[in-house]
């Protein structure tokens, strides 16, 4: 499996970064599903070969972390902070009104294939709580409106 | 190293510096209990029910990865610690099911005594146990979700110990679930280790499952008799219609020469012993068939015919065959047997190592040849050929823990990558067939670099493997079948400095075989014809020019000169290849457990027991001495040693002279036993009070063969106590240059592999199933890629 | 006065006599009582013949622990075990008893079988006509004891009922905790 050459040189650079190779599995594996999606099992295969492991051990570490996903999700990840401060200042509200605008649960995607709904635990926003994280983005002080704004906004830039 | 002191419960201990502190107090006999740690493998720290007290520290400490400290002052018994214990306990039983009644742990389960030690069997939680079905992994191991404990023994054992990496864990936190590493099923060796380490019933095995309980089982040690490394394997009998039936083989008390370590042979194939197929009765041709006879018909018609060429043409027309399956008792009775009663010197047997040799080439030199104990404790290794990891799973075993646990040098020198190169601080790639120039080069001759060189191998490696295998001291070499002779000789002359070696045969007693003799230019003790008195009184008979090797047999029969051959646990028409016209004008006569292409040519077939159901000794490739002990029975079936005695005695021959009556009475358990236990007439007691023998005593017990053996053998002369308390004795070969030096061409390894065991293999539903899940799972797959 | 106190204790004695002579009687006429049982009677928790016993849906409740066995003081239980399969559906649990004997030339029907069994598969029933010129003939086979399927079920387990549906049970299949086809 090939890589595009940013990716690749990437990889190159990881691996000079930790005395042992199997080190770089994690950011590996983190890269390699920003740019395929998921981690594939040809990822898998792929990295176990090039970090000299088995697969199964790249699957263990894989269904380690709630973050790396096997299966294709949705474009855009939405992961609310349901955690003590986001939860104080409305996060559970803020999460439902999300379900069921989009119409899906907890690790569900929309038809469309363009949301991808988490619940997940704190991601260290407490002080501009509720806050919310679509892919890499933060998006913070949250209310119901201010929600709808950014699901309208990502969902024009995908029309557009 | 330096000793620490340290107080356990009040009491002073001292221990070397680095002892694990759970080690330590086992060390004087205090138990603390645990799951995940198991000696010999990597800390995990995941069970915490070894938790104890240490004063000044704020909470409680795992005793399996403390390493203790000068001054320490542990409490491994207070109610806090107790409590703690108990409470882990809780935790553990959460979603472990009660099926303990079912569970083929129970009885051996160590979750079941913790439980019953520290109580916590019932759960505070009104939540239903999350339940699981069973999955099978292989055909021989089974997976039940819901038991495992998440002690991570499996996976460590599969890894570290077996190198195999079969297993892991996946998810994390409650959800953390044990799993193989293809989706559903296990590609792996399939040596069940982990099934042996699991502390619960999670993993059990598919050819003991739900049979019976550990505590209906009489549990008999003995000695494997698949390959040559001669593993202990403890097979567990019940008693069941006709007699005891080996439910379970496994490695119970790992007192063993194999520690920790069987593999898949040892613990499943058992099997075969059951196998409809097997002989149960003589066989005698009749109008060109083999039909069912009685032993008294099937016997007198072999005497009588033996007699007949013996008193006519002479022995030189006799053929003896030997089997390296055989027990030492048994072989060395068969070439006495060829030797004084047939007077011949036409004797062999499958041979798959140089050990004459082998045994030559160390002549003179004392400890010169290594235990299978010894692998694991060399500072370094030397590996020339063979593929131990398939062909002598307990000697990479051996290798394998020796480089994990010791940092052992291994150096390899294969024609091809083998598994064991993983291990290995230097390998040598060299082209196919060349180990006899490697060793030529290592000794010293630098002419035979030439044939050495390949892509990777080059003159400047060459040189500089050879330098460092010079800096070693102590070094272990092993080598296989590809060494004979004069390259053989040379290599072992070389290396000096306390240098230990190991040939390795193939078959479960391929050195007994050779060491007792069944060659036709060798007495026992690779001695030579000439020496033949040394032996007592009789043997001044035995001829003195060498006999017939095999080839010659079958070339004196396609001449109709032979005119008997007598094969014992031997398939020498199938291995050799023998062109069976051969042998159309001799009277054959096969003792087999099954009805092999040789048997198939026989004039009489007689059913022989296989080495589970008989009593005797095995001789490991290392020369590692171990007693069998008797464990299933087969109705029908007679030892090699009593139908071997028998002839001789139909022949006429004074058994007293072939087979010694032991003067000390040593218990014999030859058909004893199971009269006395199935209530049955005791046939044996009846033969021998009719004998005039004294009762207990018999012609027929392998202890007296045994004692002889160890009289006149060279080398043999090792300590009974030692034996009979099941350990493992290494024999010293003999002190002087006996024997022949000229490369043996007879020598033909087995190719086995760890799935199969020649007959044995074949006969065995275990293996066949596991061969046979082997060569689907992958057709499977690719039909789907086909199908898509 | 000798007389009339000789009469008073005979009139005493006698009285003791006629009122036992009008009431019932108490002894066990067996073996030439009324019904099947001939007149035999049992308390409830007497210890007979084992009856095997089955689940509410006719499964066999022997799983084949050989818990039995190992608390047999007599070591008269035997057991051979085998895997239930999804055709061949015996017991409960994975596995099932595909033999259980017990020989009653050496069972002293002490109940510690029943005590050890983790589910109650084994119990006392209130046979006790084992008596047999033939002591091979007293090694009780699994369908010898096995209670009947549940169409039957609870008539031949005569540990768990009593009075009429016992005379009931004896009458239809002939014996106490010991099933005869």
């Amino acid at each position: 499996m090939q890589f595009s050459d940013q990716l690749e040189k990437r990889f190159a650079e990881l691996q000079t970064h930790y005395p042992i190779k199997r080190s770089a599995l994690v950011p590996m594996l983190l890269y390699a599903q920003d740019e395929v999606g998921h981690v594939s099992d040809e990822v898998v295969h792929e990295i176990a070969a090039r970090l000299d492991l088995t697969d199964l051990e790249v699957r263990n570490v894989v269904s380690y972390y709630s973050m790396l996903h096997t299966k294709p999700i949705g474009k855009y990840n939405i992961q609310v902070c349901t955690n003590i401060s986001c939860m104080l200042r409305g996060a559970e509200k803020v999460f439902d009104h999300i379900r069921q605008r989009l119409g899906i649960g907890h690790k569900q995607d929309t038809p469309d294939g363009l949301f991808h709904l988490e619940e997940v635990e704190c991601i260290g926003a407490c002080c501009w709580a509720p806050a919310m994280q679509v892919n890499y983005t933060y998006h913070e002080n949250l209310t119901t409106e201010k929600v709808d704004e950014v699901l309208e906004s990502l969902r024009k830039k995908e029309t557009q | 190293m330096a000793d620490v002191n340290i107080t356990v419960d009040g009491r002073k201990l001292t221990a070397p510096a680095g002892t694990l502190l759970i080690e330590a107090c086992k060390s004087v006999g205090i138990e603390v209990p645990s799951f995940c740690y198991y000696p010999g493998l990597s800390l995990q720290g995941a069970c915490r029910m070894c938790l104890v007290e240490i004063a000044k520290m704020p909470k409680l400490q795992t005793a399996c990865t403390t390493v203790i400290q000068e001054g320490m002052a542990v409490t491994t018994a207070s109610d806090t610690v107790h409590q703690a214990r108990k409470a882990m306990l809780e935790f553990v039983l959460q979603n472990h099911p009660l099926d303990c009644p079912v569970c083929d742990a129970g009885g051996e389960c160590e979750l079941q005594d913790m439980t019953f030690s520290y109580g916590a069997s019932e759960s505070k939680l009104i939540d239903f146990k999350n339940h699981k079905d069973e999955e099978q992994w292989s055909p021989v191991v089974f997976f039940d979700r819901p038991r495992c404990i998440l002690c991570y023994r499996c996976v460590r054992v599969c890894g570290e110990g077996m190198d195999v990496w079969a297993l892991g864990i996946q998810n994390r936190g409650a959800l953390s679930l044990i799993a193989p590493n293809q989706d559903d099923h296990l590609e792996c060796e399939e040596c069940g280790m982990c099934i042996d380490i699991c502390p619960v019933g999670a993993l059990t095995s598919g050819a003991y499952r739900y049979k019976t309980r550990p505590w209906e089982m009489n549990h008999v040690s003995t000695v494997c008799l698949h390959c040559a490394d001669g593993c202990k394997t403890t097979l567990g009998v019940r008693r069941q219609g006709s007699g005891n039936q080996i439910v379970r083989g496994d490695n119970r008390d790992k007192s063993g020469i194999n520690g920790d370590f069987l593999c898949i042979k040892g613990r499943y194939a058992f099997d075969f012993i059951e196998h409809p197929d097997r002989l149960k009765q003589p066989l005698v041709r009749k109008n060109g068939t083999l039909t069912p006879a009685s032993w008294e018909e099937a016997l007198e018609l072999v005497a009588l015919r033996f007699r007949e060429a013996r008193d006519t043409d002479g022995g030189a027309s006799m053929g003896v065959i030997g089997s390296s399956r055989t027990t030492n008792e048994e072989n060395y009775l068969l070439q006495k047997f060829a030797r004084l009663v047939l007077r011949t010197n036409n004797i062999d047997h499958h041979r798959t190592a140089d050990f004459p040799a082998f045994v030559n080439a160390l002549s003179g030199r004392a400890h010169a040849t290594a235990s299978m104990r010894d692998v694991l404790s060399a500072p370094a290794v030397l590996l020339i050929g063979n593929d131990p990891t398939y062909q002598h799973p307990l000697l990479a075993w051996q290798i394998r823990t020796n480089v994990r646990l010791h940092g052992a040098r291994l150096y390899v020198v294969n024609s091809w990558p083998i598994k064991l190169t993983r291990q290995a601080k230097e390998f040598l790639q060299i082209p196919e067939g060349a180990e006899d120039k490697a060793a030529a080069f290592l000794a010293g001759d630098d002419s035979a670099a030439d044939a050495l060189l390949t892509s990777k191998t080059t003159r400047e490696k060459l040189a500089g493997f050879r330098e460092k295998l010079q800096g070693e001291q102590n070094l272990v070499v092993i080598f296989g079948s590809e060494l004979r002779g004069q390259e053989l000789a040379a290599l072992v002359r070389a290396a000096a400095r306390g240098a230990k070696y190991i040939c390795l045969g193939d078959h479960a007693n391929s050195r007994g075989a050779a060491d007792m003799g069944l060659y036709p230019d060798l007495l026992p003790g690779y001695l030579p014809l000439s020496e033949a008195a040394r032996f007592g009184e009789p043997w001044k008979s035995v001829p003195q020019q060498p006999g017939m090797d095999l080839e010659a047999m079958v070339a004196a029969g396609k001449e109709r000169k032979l005119r008997t051959l007598y094969v014992v646990g031997s398939n020498p028409v199938a291995r050799y290849a023998i062109d069976p016209f051969a042998l159309a004008e001799t009277f054959v006569v096969v003792e087999d457990l099954f009805l092999t292409e040789t048997a198939d040519l026989a004039e009489v077939v007689l059913p022989a027991a296989c080495a589970y159901e008989k009593s005797g000794s095995f001789t490991n490739t290392c020369g590692d001495l171990q007693l069998l002990r008797k464990a299933g029975d087969c109705e029908g079936v007679k030892p090699d040693l009593e139908i071997i005695v028998r002839i001789a005695e139909l022949m006429g021959f004074d058994i007293q002279q072939l087979a010694p009556l032991d003067p000390s009475g040593m218990r014999a358990d030859f058909g004893e036993s199971r009269g006395v236990q199935s209530g049955e007439v005791d046939q044996q007691a009846i033969w021998n009070r009719r004998q005039g023998y004294e009762p207990r005593v018999s012609p027929f017990n392998p202890f007296a063969v045994l004692k002889e053996i160890q009289r006149v053998v060279p080398g043999y002369n090792v300590g009974q106590l030692e034996l009979l308390s099941g350990n493992d004795v290494h024999t010293a070969t003999a002190g002087r240059a006996p024997g022949k030096t000229e490369a043996d061409r007879f020598i033909l390894p087995s190719h086995e592999n760890l799935f199969t065991s020649g007959t044995l293999g074949r006969y065995s539903d275990v293996l066949n199933r596991v061969i046979e899940a082997r060569l689907r799972l992958p057709n499977e797959k690719e039909k789907e890629i086909a199908a898509d | 006065m000798n007389v009339f106190s000789g009469l008073a204790a005979l009139a005493k004695g006698m009285a003791v006599t006629f009122k036992e002579m009008l009431s019932p009687t108490i002894v066990e006429n067996y073996p030439d009582g009324p019904g099947p049982l001939r007149g035999a009677m049992f308390q409830e928790r007497y210890r007979g013949v084992h009856v095997l016993q089955r689940d509410e849906n006719g499964l066999e409740k022997c799983v084949a622990c050989f818990l039995c066995a190992a608390a047999c003081p007599s070591n008269c239980i035997y057991i051979e075990a085998a895997d239930n399969t999804a055709e061949h559906r015996i017991s409960g649990a994975e596995r099932y008893a595909q033999v259980y004997n017990i020989d009653y030339n050496r069972c002293i029907f002490c109940g510690y079988c029943v005590e050890a069994c983790p589910t109650d598969a084994i119990t006392h029933g209130h046979g006790f006509e084992v008596a047999t010129l033939n002591a091979s003939s007293l090694v009780y086979r699994k369908e010898q004891m096995l209670a009947p399927r549940p169409a039957l079920q609870g008539q031949n387990a005569v540990f768990s009922i009593s009075g009429e549906e016992q005379l009931k049970a004896e009458r239809e299949h002939g014996g106490v905790g010991r099933w005869i086809e």
